[in-house]
């Protein structure tokens, strides 16, 4: 584990981080969303990529 | 055309507000690297796992740098596509049900006008994410495999760029008549359709947009192979169909009810 | 001077007739009441008026132009549930309108910002509009139906969903803005279009019932009336229906234990009344004469 190549995972744990961040801000900012929020944040973190597509697609009521 | 320019821009606005214009292209970058790492540590990443029979692993010989390169980009066929038309499907469907089209055509703007100015706003983000996305997957192929030649890449990008853009178009058109979910489902039903037919009988299937894929591919794996002008000619065409028609449509049938 | 002449609209919803070939005129500078009940085909008629609906038949000619001529730059139109973008702010969303109806960016701003103090949302003009209350959305939704000057206003129910107060302001704004332009606005109170209309429009099932100015309706329809209620028995009920069929009764109107005529002799009909409720011991509890309002050709076109 010591030769784990930092410079090509770390931008990809960074994007990763990135999106879940954009979508909590989005989250925090929405005036509602389609199911209580607080589900809406446990799939964003804990479903990274597939989580934060699936809140943006689905979750946000408005644009 | 300057009510297409007002309108493109508040939609680009829209996809800013929304975290569209962040959101999108961050997914296609991390689609896109994702597809290099897991091709050159496939062994790493087996072994982590645990219950891999011994001897196997050795076997494993890491692609050729355009293979991964042609593996990312298919990538977007999935869950880009996916990204893409469940974007598109609200576009003219919402304003459509909402109301607010009904307060913008009213005004001197032309249902051609506010189609076009939607397109060219998806074409944006598109664009955008694709461009970085392919960017991103080309960097670590190269860093990771081996060489590749950016007219390879750019070129094979652009024609996965069309190919994706004319299922944009088309699941564009379902929004101008149908609820959103509806023109989302059968946007993309009809892409895997018509993927799926090409695949089946290629000679009957290769002047359309859906030998785009091969074609973005071939670009890479045969280094400038040979560019067909059918697909070329018939994906503009249909996109223009389908802006056309969800004009037309968007005339007829504005208000819903 | 005319401002707009439809002639023969008609259009239907599947086999439901919506609007069922109406001709009318809008002068320049007045303020024209689309009065009815829900159904009457008001909202249809706006739509057509503002392009957004084609008429099955009929014309629509807009300043003595082409009918069928593209007068879009001249209207400005507010549906009755106005749907404006919740992620723009309202200083934005005027801005928009104006520039789409073909104001410079210049122009856009000078007369963003007077529309949005004029309808009193300057110090909101920044904020989102979901923010907004349903009385600001209708007056974020005049102020964009204002910005470009334009030279008619149509205008859906503009007060109906709003509370007493909302509606207070937006009734000021409309009495302010009736010099500056024409305005057709639809509604189903009659006391909202006699209160700052001067024409009246009075639809019902797709047709105009009636239509003129206010005061030559009123006087048209300042007739001789007679309206008594008497207690809840048989023979008092047996009794008005005989009074419906006499002479001087013109027409006759009955709502349970109320009931209208109107007359064409005061002095007779009272007389009469009077004195057989008194020789048939019947219980009155209510008598009047006067004459009859808009109110009651309202409610007889609403109710037949």
């Amino acid at each position: 584990m010591e030769d784990i190549p930092w410079g090509l995972i770390g931008p990809l744990v960074g994007l990763q981080l990135l999106l879940a961040v954009i979508g909590l801000i989005s989250l925090s900012k929405a005036e509602s969303v389609r199911g209580p929020k607080w589900l809406w944040a446990i799939v964003i973190v804990l479903g990274n990529l597939i989580g934060t597509i699936a809140y943006f697609t689905a979750g946000r009521k408005d644009v | 055309m300057r009510s297409v320019w007002i309108f493109y821009q508040k939609e680009m606005l829209e996809a800013v507000r929304s975290y569209r214009l962040i959101w999108i292209p961050v997914v296609f970058i991390l689609l896109g690297i994702m597809q290099p790492l897991t091709a050159y540590y496939m062994p790493e990443i087996l072994g982590a796992a645990g219950n891999v029979p011994p001897g196997m692993l050795e076997n494993y010989e890491v692609p050729s740098a355009a293979v991964v390169m042609v593996q990312a980009l298919g990538q977007y066929s999935t869950i880009g596509m996916l990204v893409l038309a469940l974007i598109t499907m609200n576009s003219i469907s919402g304003e459509r049900y909402s109301g607010s089209a009904e307060m913008v055509l009213v005004r001197p703007l032309t249902p051609l006008a506010m189609v076009v100015a939607k397109w060219a706003a998806l074409l944006t983000v598109l664009v955008l994410a694709l461009g970085l996305g392919a960017s991103g997957a080309a960097y670590y192929v190269m860093e990771l495999i081996g060489p590749l030649s950016w007219g390879g890449i750019s070129s094979a990008a652009g024609l996965y760029g069309l190919w994706l853009m004319c299922a944009v178009s088309l699941t564009l058109l379902f929004s101008a008549f149908l609820r959103a979910t509806a023109a989302a489902f059968l946007g993309l039903l009809s892409a895997a359709a018509f993927s799926l037919a090409h695949s089946l009988l290629p000679a009957w299937f290769d002047w359309t947009p859906a030998a785009l894929p091969g074609l973005s591919a071939a670009m890479l794996l045969e280094d400038g192979g040979a560019l067909r002008l059918g697909p070329l000619l018939s994906a503009p065409l249909f996109i223009i169909s389908c802006i056309a028609g969800a004009a037309l449509l968007l005339r007829r049938k504005q208000l819903p009810g | 001077m005319m401002l707009l002449e439809a002639t023969n609209l008609r259009k239907h919803f599947g086999k439901h007739t919506s609007v069922d070939g109406i001709s009318f005129d809008i002068e320049q500078g007045s303020c024209v009441a689309l009065l009815g009940p829900n159904g009457a085909g008001k909202t249809t008629t706006l739509r057509m008026l503002a392009g957004l609906l084609e008429p099955d038949s009929g014309l629509i000619s807009f300043d003595g132009g082409q009918p069928g001529g593209d007068y879009r730059k001249a209207l400005g139109y507010l549906p009755q549930a106005p749907s404006l973008y919740g992620w723009m702010s309202g200083q934005e969303y005027v801005l928009f309108a104006a520039k789409l109806s073909g104001l410079n960016s210049r122009e856009a701003a000078d007369r963003g910002a007077e529309v949005l103090e004029r309808v009193g949302l300057k110090e909101h003009a920044r904020r989102r509009i979901s923010g907004y209350s349903g009385g600001m959305k209708q007056r974020l939704g005049l102020a964009q139906a204002l910005v470009h000057r334009p030279r008619l206003l149509l205008l859906d129910e503009p007060v109906s969903a709003l509370d007493p107060l909302g509606r207070r302001e937006v009734m000021e704004l409309l009495r302010d803005i009736r010099d500056e332009t024409t305005i057709v606005f639809s509604t189903h109170v009659l006391h909202d279009a006699e209160e700052i209309c001067d024409h009246i429009i009075l639809m019902n099932r797709g047709r105009i019932a009636e239509q003129g100015p206010l005061a030559s309706l009123r006087s048209q329809y300042s007739l001789p009336v007679i309206r008594l209620r008497t207690e809840k028995m048989s023979g008092a009920r047996k009794w008005l229906e005989e009074l419906a069929s006499r002479s001087f009764v013109l027409e006759s109107r009955f709502a349970g234990e109320d009931v209208m005529f109107n007359v064409n002799d005061v002095e007779l009909a009272r007389h009469t009344i009077l004195s057989e409720a008194v020789s048939r011991e019947i219980p009155l509890l209510h008598f009047e004469t006067g004459s009859s309002t808009l109110e009651d050709l309202f409610m007889k076109v609403v109710g037949a």
